[in-house]
């Protein structure tokens, strides 16, 4: 899905190097790496809002820069980490907004767009939440359904930044799983950047770890990694 | 999208607009019946004085009312989502001073063509765009709101100083009309104006229609909306485009007017209680019509003992209310 080949990645100086690695879809990949190893720049990469100081960021054999405004947002979607509800909008009408790059000029959601936004409600389990203003509910809550808007969005792949820096444990717990579920389950390529490594390794996701010491990407399979040794690499 | 409920509000809305401008219609000094006003409209008499006053001084009033009311609701409510900020208008945020002061040198210039409507109006509107672009440029140095407040703010000073300056410089005649223009009055239009102030009316709000879709995605912040596909610069110039023309408009044959912009908004997301820009903008429409045409129904009521600028009244009525808003936010 993502093809990572000779890149650096800063902001006008390189922070890290990557030579090869493939994100598949199916898959979580839990970016790891010390505060200003360049998780937020490499995130900023991959959706092309940060030009890569060497070599291009390729999704589906397509360079990003080549990618217009609408079919980007086709193909990736971005959960920030946190959500803060808006005055007097609804979580429903939220949700929503996920179709807006494929409505027309006037943003009238179509009966197929009215089906896919209670699709993602229903997965999500957000019935009960689907009425209620943005504001009124818990920021547990509110992460969810942001996921739920970026499912709505019908991309194949999802980015979450640190989804979960603001969250208890069980909603942390909750919002990994629910995210490990959708890759499966909808076959989708999910990136998502933690602080929280206990998470990160119980949750059996691929490991994208910024290493400190050679300055490059690496990326773990699933239970290859015990935490003494990823804090070692990574920080 | 919306309740029932608030779908109710926007029709009783609808029904009270014409009632409310019936009444505006036939408030004044002089009481004039109905067979008149329908004579004025049909079957015109040219030496009847009350036709006359309906025609030439009631219509333009009543319609620079409704014009002037919705086109402020209406820019202020881009402003607001625009900045994200409640607080934000076309006001505050110094885009009519910028009108002021560019027709402040047009009336001070002796320049026929800059002293004729189409004049006045042109230097209105660049004035209303330059001073949205220089308030936009602003807003990528600053990002905290209430700065943001404050440099337009200041911009209004800036201009009103200026003015001053000259008008000190300017002869009799002159300074009688610009000040006259300041105290900001819905009835230094005529009806021959009409027509060229509906034109561009008419432009600003459809131009509307085109930036619902943008404005429902602006309300989750720049980024979000990037990410969703919206081409946030080209949204932007397009926003100031059309708050200028309809500020400008507005502040062309109107004068200033204070607080509509900022409050009228406010007003409509507390009655509607919904984000999708689409009714807010119906509810701007109605609710600004109606609130300029309430507070002009007052002058008129007053006039007899005292004579209000319409800039005075809003203000009086607005900036309460802006407080209001603000210790709601702090609560």
């Amino acid at each position: 899905m993502i093809t990572l080949q000779d890149i650096e990645i800063g902001y006008k100086t390189t922070l890290f190097s990557i030579e090869n690695i493939q994100l598949k879809k199916g898959y979580v990949y839990a970016l790891i790496g010390a505060n200003g190893a360049g998780k937020t720049t490499f995130l900023q990469s991959l959706t092309g809002f940060n030009q890569s100081i060497k070599g291009e960021v390729v999704v589906s054999n397509k360079s990003i820069y080549t990618f217009s405004r609408f079919d980007k947002a086709k193909t990736i979607s971005f959960v920030a980490s946190k959500f803060d509800g808006i005055d007097y909008l609804k979580v429903i009408d939220y949700i929503s907004l996920g179709r807006i790059p494929y409505t027309n000029a006037l943003g009238r959601l179509t009966d197929y767009d009215k089906e896919l936004v209670n699709e993602s409600i229903r997965l999500l389990n957000l019935e009960v939440l689907s009425e209620k203003y943005t504001i009124e509910i818990s920021d547990g809550e509110r992460q969810l359904v942001a996921i739920a808007r970026a499912l709505t969005q019908q991309t194949e792949v999802i980015i979450l930044d640190e989804p979960t820096a603001f969250l208890d444990y069980s909603n942390r717990k909750k919002v990994m799983e629910t995210m490990k579920d959708i890759a499966i389950k909808l076959n989708k390529c999910i990136i998502i950047s933690s602080h929280d490594l206990e998470l990160c390794l119980e949750s059996n996701t691929q490991l994208l770890v910024i290493h400190k010491e050679r300055k490059a990407m690496i990326l773990f399979d699933e239970n290859t990694l015990t935490k003494e040794k990823l804090i070692s690499i990574g920080f | 999208m919306i309740q029932t409920k608030s779908k109710l509000v926007l029709y009783l809305l609808l029904i009270l607009v014409p009632i409310v401008s019936v009444f505006h219609l036939f408030s004044g000094e002089i009481s004039i019946d109905f067979s008149d006003f329908y004579r004025a409209l049909f079957d015109f008499d040219k030496t009847n004085t009350n036709q006359i006053i309906f025609r030439e001084f009631r219509i333009p009033r009543l319609l620079m009312g409704i014009i002037a009311g919705s086109g402020l609701s209406i820019a202020g409510l881009l402003m607001q989502t625009m900045f994200n900020n409640p607080l934000a208008g076309p006001y505050i945020l110094g885009i009519n001073s910028g009108s002021s002061l560019f027709v402040a040198f047009s009336i001070m210039s002796g320049i026929p063509f800059f002293i004729s409507d189409f004049g006045t109006i042109s230097s209105a509107l660049i004035g209303a765009f330059i001073f949205g672009l220089i308030i936009l440029a602003f807003s990528y140095i600053v990002k905290s709101h209430v700065s943001l407040l404050l440099i337009g703010i200041m911009l209004g000073s800036f201009t009103s100083a200026f003015v001053s300056i000259l008008q000190s410089m300017s002869n009799p005649s002159e300074l009688k009309l610009f000040t006259m223009w300041g105290m900001g009055s819905l009835q230094q239009v005529t009806l021959t104006q009409i027509p060229i102030i509906l034109v561009f009316f008419i432009l600003g709000i459809i131009s509307c229609i085109f930036v619902i879709k943008p404005l429902n995605v602006l309300v989750l912040g720049e980024n979000q909306a990037m990410m969703l596909g919206i081409h946030l610069k080209y949204v932007r110039l397009i926003l100031i485009s059309i708050t200028a023309i309809l500020t400008g408009l507005i502040t062309a044959f109107c004068g200033p007017i204070a607080f509509v912009g900022l409050a009228v908004p406010n007003m409509v997301k507390l009655l509607l209680k919904t984000q999708s820009h689409g009714f807010l903008m119906v509810g701007c429409l109605l609710v600004g019509s109606l609130f300029l045409l309430v507070c002009d129904i007052l002058i008129q009521l007053l006039e007899t003992s005292v004579h209000i600028p319409i800039n005075a009244l809003t203000s009086l009525i607005g900036a309460p209310f802006v407080i209001l808003i603000v210790l709601k936010r702090l609560a």
